[in-house]
């Protein structure tokens, strides 16, 4: 007698959700890298190395929103602060003080003539600047 | 040589900078720390060498400032609101000369522009605005910088960037 598999459908939107693929262009340096510490780490999957790789992120961002540095420390007691720039994007401290500047009449009107125009449009150096 | 751009801290070895200005080193030197830790009239930014990161390779100052709504000429003054305008000034922009042709400028002023937006979103301002020497007018305007008109013979050029250029810089083309 066969085995009949009934598949169930349900609306729950937990089940629903599909999981992300990730896909990624590496360069043969990277590729062994991530080969490298899947094996010192004992992950056997990508989706563990990425899991796991996440998660160490996720907590770096935490740490360095919240201002905290991040520190490692040898034996000696000898530090150094993990400096990664985009890290420091997350950084607090977007607050600006305030200061005052002087204007010429002549300043102010040029100024005033240029924001009440379109914007220019951005330079390709512009472009590349946050794109780097 | 990876560089990282970052906020100033007091253990930063800032005395041996040297970017051929006298007063752009000293204001790194003596007040640059004081004027953000102290006195909140400037936040600096420097860019470290990953490898060496208390040594700093170049920096560039923030402030928030505005320029005056009512003294702008009547036929401009329609549509804004009955408040000064509010504008982030890039004070002070330098590389250390052992370091020039690195990169270093181009860093620090692409942080500056991702600060600027920052900022923007936070707490609102409607451009970029910074005093040029003349001879760094060009650099300037190659990331779109306009010159403001009125400056006084012989002093720095102030320019302008709309922070609408900038965010839109960060769409595609």
């Amino acid at each position: 007698m066969g085995r009949t598999v009934s598949k169930a459908k349900t609306n729950h939107p937990a089940a629903r959700a599909r999981n992300a693929k990730f896909q990624a262009d590496l360069a043969p340096a990277e590729d062994r890298a991530v080969r490298t510490l899947k094996e010192d780490l004992q992950l056997r999957s990508n989706t563990d190395f990425l899991t796991d790789a996440v998660a160490l992120f996720r907590w770096a961002v935490s740490e360095r929103r919240q201002g905290n540095r991040i520190v490692s420390e040898t034996v000696n007691g000898e530090r150094k602060v993990l400096l990664f720039p985009r890290l420091e994007r997350v950084a607090p401290g977007m607050d600006l003080p305030r200061i005052e500047i002087p204007w010429t009449e002549r300043e102010l009107a040029s100024l005033a003539e240029l924001l009440a125009g379109e914007p220019q449009p951005p330079t390709e150096l512009l472009r590349r600047a946050l794109r780097d | 040589m990876a560089i990282v751009v970052r906020r100033l801290e007091e253990s930063d070895e800032t005395g041996n900078f040297d970017c051929g200005d006298t007063p752009l080193n000293n204001y790194l030197r003596n007040h640059a720390w004081a004027n953000q830790a102290k006195s909140s009239l400037g936040v600096t930014y420097v860019a470290a060498d990953d490898r060496a990161s208390r040594a700093i390779l170049g920096y560039f100052t923030l402030a928030m400032s505005s320029a005056p709504r009512q003294l702008f000429p009547g036929k401009y003054v329609r549509g804004l609101p009955p408040y000064d305008l509010p504008l982030i000034l890039l004070a002070r922009l330098a590389v250390d000369r052992r370091f020039a042709g690195k990169g270093v400028g181009h860093a620090l002023i692409s942080e500056a522009f991702r600060v600027s937006l920052r900022v923007s979103a936070e707490v609102g301002c409607r451009c970029l605005v910074t005093d040029a020497y003349a001879e760094r007018m060009g650099w300037y305007a190659r990331y779109g910088f306009l010159p403001i008109e009125g400056a006084s013979v012989g002093g720095p050029q102030r320019m302008f960037l709309d922070i609408r250029t900038i965010r839109k810089a960060l769409s595609p083309s």
